[in-house]
């Protein structure tokens, strides 16, 4: 076994950790809204992800991708993606809105004990529910032909040894002619697989297999001489999708009237309707826009890391994005946005320092670090509770 | 100062807590070096259990339902519910008919236990069940105190019969399997420098890699790096990236078919085109939806296929599509809990005593069992037969069968 860093990795590795740390922090703003008016933990926004995947499945299907769907090709307009992601945005923000009407409100003038419990009451009702209603098999998760974002984008960061080019081209070549003639040798016996070949024949497999593995070499060697970023298209275009949400975030709570009722009610929800604000209407929206979130990651989710669907598929993401909230200081925008990030890269740090057991516990291992030095969390205002 | 280091003690703590809950609720009690030998003793469970009694013998079937394994656990229902109906339809066995319960395990260990309690203080003679071999060691530890005989169905970590000499299954053990995929990645495949990606939440998964790798080393591969994940994971950019850093020719991926799909996608994506090998946990029509274009070309070891030329196979597909309105069934499974009810029948039919410790006998006993998966004999083996591994490939019209291969110590 090797141990070790590999240096050359950490960029890419770095970039892994960001794209998959936005999608979290996308979950997370969710949980930080609704804390943030409320001061509820809504544990019931994992399951709303959850619808969010089935959703984007559903239109899927309705759009014609469905397993053994005649004449489905990768090659299909955008529009569809944009389609799923829409209505797993409106479905996801109107059950929100729901949840928030029919569980939350009549509990709101009680003991926030009570709420809390309501919350994972609907938690539960929608994970074992759904497992009566969704169907979980077959097939159950988005087909990758939906995402006509096939391949990689190549960032050079240090070009590659052009002369090593050559020796690849022709030990490509050479293993192309080495398959070639294992294909013909299959053919002239007549058998169905190469695992049924003559001893004469093995000796023809055994070649094109030493061909196969001189070409992966040069291949490698090529590759290794030079670094570059790999970025999956459907990644990408997550990550790009995500900022752009965040940014629009940003631009209805700081700069819009809504916005600014919004943050009147978080910092003292009684004063502000005395202030005139419809503070029913605020929570209503609140719950719209972190739903509605939780949607758009859970269709980008579905569709393009290709995540399988079942009623629990929530659970991990909700815990994972609550997590993150609570290290940026729940309650705080920028700060379940620096929460999430810092999650997905510490992650994938750990996994690139040879540590993939211990991924899921670094998480937690942050969030109590920081919560004995910094109570408040990352950005948030250490506040004692008043009694 | 003094903060500083109740800082430090709080956090070493709260780490140690997190991998003791882990290692509880999942580890069979069991360290996983003990194996099996010729002449090991599995201890005898310390009660008698239930006779059988009333008009009806009571058979108990634990099955995941819901969650994950949803596709294992759907295809064990319907295949014990034929296997049983067959039996009934032919009278029963000693003029008694075959009443089965079913408890849903919900694709986790703790409700696999619960779900065995009750079947249990229901009183059957016999538990039938489960897939998953983290489920299963949670049912043999209940089916253990109560005295109540266990045939697993798809189980196959090797020291899940160690739990006591009332554990018995229908499938060959990790012991087989790991060492046969090692053989023919090596062999067949022409691999020699493999990765190894292990679920580390299933017991199943880490038994296999554990194999694989004592084997593949043996004949004189290279496991080039070892990397871990948990179950319900979906993000696997990071482990990859490690892996197709130091170019391997192969990945054998040991976990079940929920996480397998998802990394030979990403596998793909992130540019790493290597042979992919894995054991029975991939198998399911799951896995083609989930890897889509990444998982062709993977090849892994299974325990029977329909497209088999023998009787038993085309007898059991003809009984299936009649009663399943002509569909097949979408995993192995379904013929793998037929044999396990009717080797449990079987057993009942020859028992001594008409009680759950001449049921246990019995199947102890059993020799030349002629089940859909093969020829299933028990006698002297501890609880674990010794069948044969077959290597399917997916390729894009399905799964296909390549090679056979016996049994071999």
């Amino acid at each position: 076994m090797t141990a070790g860093l590999d240096a050359s990795a950490l960029p890419q590795q770095l970039l892994n950790g960001l794209m998959f740390g936005a999608i979290y922090a996308l979950v997370a703003l969710g949980y930080t809204m609704v804390y943030g008016v409320l001061k509820l933990i809504n544990f019931a926004h994992g399951e709303v992800f959850m619808v969010g995947t089935y959703t984007a499945l559903f239109v899927s299907w309705q759009m014609g991708y469905f397993q053994g769907a005649p004449g489905m090709t990768r090659a299909t307009s955008p529009a569809v993606l944009l389609l799923m992601l829409v209505a797993s945005m409106i479905v996801c923000g109107l059950l929100g809105v729901a949840i928030e009407r029919f569980a939350y409100r009549p509990m709101r003038k009680q003991a926030r004990i009570a709420s809390l419990i309501t919350a994972i009451g609907v938690s539960m009702l929608l994970q074992y529910g759904g497992a009566l209603v969704l169907p979980v098999s077959p097939p159950r998760s988005i087909l990758e032909q939906v995402n006509p974002y096939d391949g990689n984008l190549s960032i050079p960061l240090k070009p590659r040894n052009a002369s090593l080019a050559a020796s690849v081209d022709k030990a490509q070549a050479e293993e192309k002619l080495a398959a070639l003639a294992l294909e013909q040798r299959i053919k002239q016996e007549g058998v169905s697989s190469e695992f049924d070949l003559s001893e004469e024949g093995k000796k023809i497999r055994a070649a094109s297999q030493a061909a196969a593995q001189v070409s992966r070499d040069a291949e490698s060697r090529y590759n290794e001489s030079g670094m570059s970023l790999n970025v999956p298209y459907g990644q990408g275009i997550m990550f790009l999708a995500t900022l752009g949400l965040m940014g629009l975030l940003t631009y209805l709570v700081m700069f819009t009237k809504t916005g600014r009722q919004m943050r009147a009610v978080a910092h003292d929800f009684d004063s502000a309707s005395l202030m005139g604000i419809n503070v029913d209407r605020i929570v209503t929206f609140t719950f719209l826009i972190g739903s509605s979130l939780a949607g758009a990651g859970a269709m980008m989710c579905a569709t393009f890391l290709g995540t399988q669907l079942t009623s629990f598929v929530g659970v991990t993401w909700g815990v994972k994005a609550f997590v993150a909230a609570v290290l940026g200081g729940i309650g705080n925008i920028p700060g379940a946005v620096l929460g999430g990030l810092l999650i997905g890269v510490a992650e994938t740090l750990v996994v690139w320092a040879g540590g993939s057991q211990y991924k899921d516990a670094i998480a937690f291992v942050i969030l109590i670090f920081v919560l004995l030095v910094k109570p408040g969390g990352l950005l948030g205002s250490a506040k004692v509770e008043k009694v | 100062m003094k903060n500083l280091l109740g800082v430090w003690l709080s956090l070493a703590a709260s780490a140690a807590l997190l991998t003791g809950c882990n290692s509880a609720s999942e580890s069979t009690g069991k360290s996983p070096e003990t194996k099996p030998t010729a002449n090991a003793k599995r201890p005898a469970p310390p009660k008698d259990g239930p006779a059988i009694e009333g008009e009806t013998i009571k058979l108990g079937l634990v099955a995941s339902l819901n969650g994950e394994l949803k596709p294992w656990g759907d295809d064990s229902k319907l295949g014990a519910e034929l296997a049983v109906d067959e039996i009934n339809k032919a009278g029963g066995i000693n003029g008694k008919k075959i009443e089965l319960l079913v408890e849903d395990s919900n694709s986790k260990p703790e409700q696999g236990k619960t779900a065995a309690d009750r079947l249990i203080s229901k009183g059957v003679v016999g538990v039938v069940g489960e897939v998953a071999s983290g489920i299963t060691a949670q049912i043999a530890d209940s089916a253990y105190q109560a005295g109540v005989p266990v045939v697993a169905v798809g189980a196959t970590r090797t020291d899940l019969t160690d739990i006591g000499s009332n554990v018995f299954r229908v499938c060959y053990t990790d012991d087989f399997q790991g060492p046969v995929m090692a053989k023919f990645g090596y062999e067949e495949l022409g691999l020699r420098r493999v990765a190894v990606l292990t679920d580390q939440k299933q017991p199943y998964s880490q038994g296999l890699s554990e194999s694989f790798i004592k084997t593949f080393q043996k004949l004189g591969g290279t496991i080039v790096k070892e990397e871990f994940y948990n179950s319900g994971d979906q993000q696997f950019n990071g482990q990859l990236t490690n892996i197709k850093g130091l170019n391997p020719d192969g990945m054998f991926l040991s976990g079940y078919f929920t996480e397998v799909g998802l990394i030979a996608r990403q596998a793909r994506d992130v540019g790493l085109k290597v042979k992919l090998l894995g054991g029975d946990g991939w198998d399911s029509q799951e896995l083609i939806s989930g890897g889509g274009e990444g998982i062709v070309g993977g090849y892994f070891c299974n325990h029977y296929n329909d497209n088999e030329d023998r009787k038993e196979v085309k007898d059991f597909l003809a009984l299936w599509k009649a009663k399943y309105s002509g569909k097949l069934p979408g995993t192995t499974m379904g013929a793998l809990a037929y044999d396990a009810v009717n080797l449990m029948a079987d057993a009942v039919k020859r028992a001594p005593t008409p009680n759950a410790k001449g049921i246990i006998e019995a199947l102890d006993g059993t020799e030349n069992f002629h089940g859909v998966s093969g020829t299933i004999s028990l006698k002297g083996h501890q609880g674990n037969p010794p069948n044969r591994a077959l290597f399917v490939e997916v390729t894009a019209s399905g799964i296909k069968f390549r090679k056979a291969y016996e049994h071999f110590e």
